[in-house]
């Protein structure tokens, strides 16, 4: 009776096994899996992704953030070589250029200027397929935006106002004395301090010993989306891991330990067995 | 004058077959569950699905120590040599389910903490654990004297549990440890936890029903009859050399 019960217990739970697939392509999940590339979702953003590429889409901003692994020699020609093919176009240099250390490795900091109406920002980094790419672009003749990361001189403030200002001065001209005071908001990827200029908002937050810069010249008033957007993939964005390698070697000490117990008994069997063979014939000698 | 000494090992009893072969079966269709059904989790990659064998292998050496506890309380109390048996079966079982546990986990441990090994609560009350239930079949096998053996180990198997029930509980009681736990909130400096989802449970579920019950039943059993033969050879070498 036992028996059967159990029996019919794992036959449920095979049968029940399906459901554990699930896990792995689970639509609930914030995540869009792009081989061991996880990126973030992004709610009210159109997901455009595909196997090659986790792509999301805000139509009223016309920006577009997109994350896929490169094959390039360095950060910049793997920006340059994706940014060429989101645009279908020949990409130009970057006009900002820079590197951060960041808790998953050395990323390339970029900024490019497209064409009147086109912006580009993008991160780099090396990966063992080549490079990890994250490209923001902004489509909008209203605006022009840059999304940049700079590592703090010194390593105590949680403020990024010297970084703000630092990019202000270096690509509008404009320093920080110039904006209308300082505004903080909180966004889900950090607590923002807004600096409002007529023609130009910058803002800045601080993760880790980097600070994390955006400017938008023109007032489209939507830089504290794009900005947050771009720093939740940036900052949200893991690899899983390929430890496949250990799994094995946990396999094989289960199967080791198992098996030396199983063949003890069965070893130990047999000498029992040749003990009782040995002294049955002792005893029949004697006879 | 010679007697008759042959002896003819008793048929393997049609249930014990049976488990055997269920066993075998659910120890296969688990693996296949934790291995290729259940999902990668995201964040700790392939490592984590040794869990589906490093969890159920401490609950199959609780079962197997717990029949240690039983068969040695029986035996004070009733004398009858079968329960010491079950005690020592109990004992080698467990503490090579014990060893599963305390290997899959420190191979767990290199990928996720970084470490192979670290004196965290949870970790050294196992090795602890694991040295016990050593020490126990050394001294067993170290004693001659069978009925000041069956006594000794009684008592020793009974009280060795402490560190089972210790290796359980420890993680509730001391806050330091970096541990995760599965069923219930981690504690506050936990690494490595994961999520119980209905994919985990859907895998996790099989596995520890085979740990908990067929495994150590089976693998008891077999040993108990082993132990059974080893005494009545011991009686027949000793009824030999008397003639």
């Amino acid at each position: 009776m036992m028996n059967t019960i159990i029996a019919v217990a794992i036959m449920l739970c095979l049968l029940l096994a399906g459901g554990a697939s699930a896990s792995d392509h689970d639509e609930t999940l914030p995540y869009y899996r792009m081989g061991a590339v996880n990126v973030p979702i992004l709610e009210g953003w159109a997901n455009q992704s595909s196997a090659d590429f986790a792509q999301f889409e805000l139509t009223e901003a016309q920006a577009t953030i997109r994350t896929a692994f490169v094959s390039a020699n360095n950060g910049i020609d793997a920006a340059q070589a994706e940014l060429g093919e989101m645009l279908g176009m020949d990409i130009d240099g970057p006009v900002y250029s820079d590197k951060v250390n960041l808790a998953d490795g050395t990323w390339n900091v970029l900024a490019f200027d497209i064409d009147e109406a086109t912006t580009a920002s993008s991160m780099a980094r090396r990966s063992e397929a080549g490079f990890i790419v994250i490209n923001f672009v902004e489509r909008n003749p209203a605006a022009r935006t840059v999304l940049v990361a700079i590592t703090q001189a010194d390593e105590s403030r949680d403020v990024a106002d010297p970084e703000i200002a630092r990019m202000t001065e270096a690509l509008a001209g404009v320093g920080l004395t110039q904006f209308s005071g300082v505004e903080v908001i909180d966004l889900a990827s950090g607590t923002w301090r807004v600096f409002r200029h007529p023609e130009l908002t910058a803002m800045g937050t601080v993760f880790g010993n980097e600070s994390y810069v955006a400017l938008q010249e023109g007032q489209p008033g939507d830089l504290a989306t794009l900005a947050d957007a771009y720093n939740r993939t940036l900052l949200g964005f893991f690899v899983t891991p390929d430890n496949s390698h250990y799994l094995a070697l946990g396999l094989a000490v289960v199967f080791l330990i198992l098996g030396t117990l199983v063949f003890s008994f069965s070893w130990r069997s047999r000498g029992i067995q040749r003990d009782l063979a040995l002294i049955q014939q002792l005893a029949q000698s004697e006879d | 004058m010679a007697k008759e000494v042959a002896f003819e090992a008793a048929p393997q009893p049609r249930l014990l077959r049976v488990l055997t072969a269920l066993t075998a079966l659910g120890f296969l269709a688990t693996l296949y569950l934790g291995l290729v059904v259940a999902g990668t989790d995201i964040e700790q990659g392939d490592i984590q699905r040794i869990f589906y064998i490093h969890m159920p292998s401490f609950f199959g050496a609780f079962t197997a120590f717990g029949a240690t506890v039983v068969g040695g309380l029986l035996y004070l109390a009733r004398k009858n040599d079968a329960w010491d048996r079950i005690a020592l079966a109990g004992a080698e079982v467990g503490l090579a389910f014990a060893l599963i546990n305390l290997l899959t986990g420190a191979i767990w441990a290199r990928p996720i903490w970084n470490t192979w090994w670290t004196w965290d609560p949870r970790l050294t009350s196992a090795a602890v654990m694991c040295l016990i239930y050593a020490a126990y079949l050394m001294l067993r096998a170290g004693i001659d004297d069978m009925s000041r053996k069956r006594n000794f180990m009684s008592v020793y198997g009974i009280f060795a549990f402490v560190s089972v029930l210790t290796t359980l509980f420890i993680i509730r009681i001391v806050p330091e440890t970096i541990h995760p736990v599965i069923v219930g909130a981690s504690p506050q400096n936990a690494q490595g936890s994961f999520e119980a989802t209905s994919g985990v449970v859907t895998a996790l579920a099989p596995s520890m029903l085979l740990w908990l019950t067929l495994m150590p039943i089976t693998l008891m059993w077999h040993r108990y009859r082993l132990e059974t033969r080893r005494e009545a050879l011991d009686q027949k070498m000793i009824q030999a050399l008397g003639d």
